[in-house]
């Protein structure tokens, strides 16, 4: 099994698409438009570099260090949940969702503090193109979050009640394969938004 | 190496990677030597995301290519608008 030690190591039988096609269709119309953001992003900052550089010094990068990892660390107990449910421990892959989510409600807290910190400096939306793509961006995530929550507390009620079992668990895998898009945005957002210039 | 043995290593990973870019960050750098490796920082950690969590490695149907081929257009069009700045 060495071939799986490694993070990126390739495992070699072609399986199933885990979770619902639907929710794939959906979680690439997300990745879509967030794309489409990032990208916007990009070439705006290039049409004033000097405005978007001045105003990314003004974030608080270490909030945005400790989001990322509060997100990954999510992430990792979504994949121990689904791990649990496929081995019947409906009451673990709970519990590791419950863990998930207390990750989600920190990070929401954590970016509630930088905006209400961004608002009480008198920064909103009509500051400045910069401001305006940041409080924009971080703001339809921090959305994306709170339904990443909904959709795991729905999955942990249900895996708590036994609703999900090591056969019949595609509902389990496809709030996994929403939560992951969720962070897998993040990772571009924040050094997109917060580092680069 | 059990599954939860792996999956940690990679969580591990992640962490160790958004670290580094953070120390980037931090370091006062610009250019080439400021942006590419963070480019190339995020294209790992999404690799890892897209292939090891989300499970699309070794899956079967177009999926895969998709998810990774949004993250590489994303950022190799962020590198381009960069590189239109003067800053690549």
């Amino acid at each position: 099994m060495a071939a799986i030690s490694s993070p990126l190591a390739v495992p070699t039988a072609r399986r199933e698409l885990p979770g619902d096609l639907a929710m794939w269709c959906f979680i690439l119309a997300e990745l879509a438009v967030f794309g489409i953001f990032f990208i916007t992003y990009a070439f705006a900052r290039s049409a004033n570099v000097a405005m978007f550089d001045e105003s990314q010094q003004h974030l608080n990068r270490t909030f945005g260090l400790v989001n990322t990892f509060i997100l990954i660390t999510s992430s990792y107990f979504v994949v121990r949940a689904v791990e649990s449910i496929r081995h019947d421990r409906g009451q673990a892959c709970a519990r590791w969702l419950g863990a998930a989510i207390a990750c989600g409600a920190l990070f929401l807290v954590l970016k509630v503090v930088e905006f209400v910190a961004k608002y009480e400096a008198g920064i909103t939306m009509s500051t400045n193109t910069f401001y305006m793509f940041y409080l924009f961006l971080t703001f339809f995530h921090f959305m994306h979050v709170i339904l990443g929550m909904v959709i795991l507390g729905a999955i942990a009620l249900k895996a708590r009640a036994g609703g999900y079992s090591r056969a019949s668990h595609a509902g389990a895998e496809t709030g996994a394969a929403y939560w992951h898009m969720v962070d897998l945005v993040w990772i571009v957002l924040f050094p997109l938004i917060y580092v680069l210039h | 190496m059990t599954s939860s043995r792996t999956a940690t290593l990679q969580w591990a990973s992640l962490l160790a990677l958004t670290t580094i870019t953070f120390q980037i960050a931090q370091s006062g750098m610009s250019g080439w030597g400021f942006i590419l490796p963070i480019l190339l920082i995020i294209l790992i950690k999404g690799r890892i995301v897209i292939d090891r969590f989300m499970e699309l490695q070794g899956v079967a149907g177009p999926f895969r290519w998709i998810v990774l081929g949004w993250l590489i257009t994303v950022l190799g069009l962020i590198a381009f608008a960069f590189h239109l700045t003067g800053d690549l």
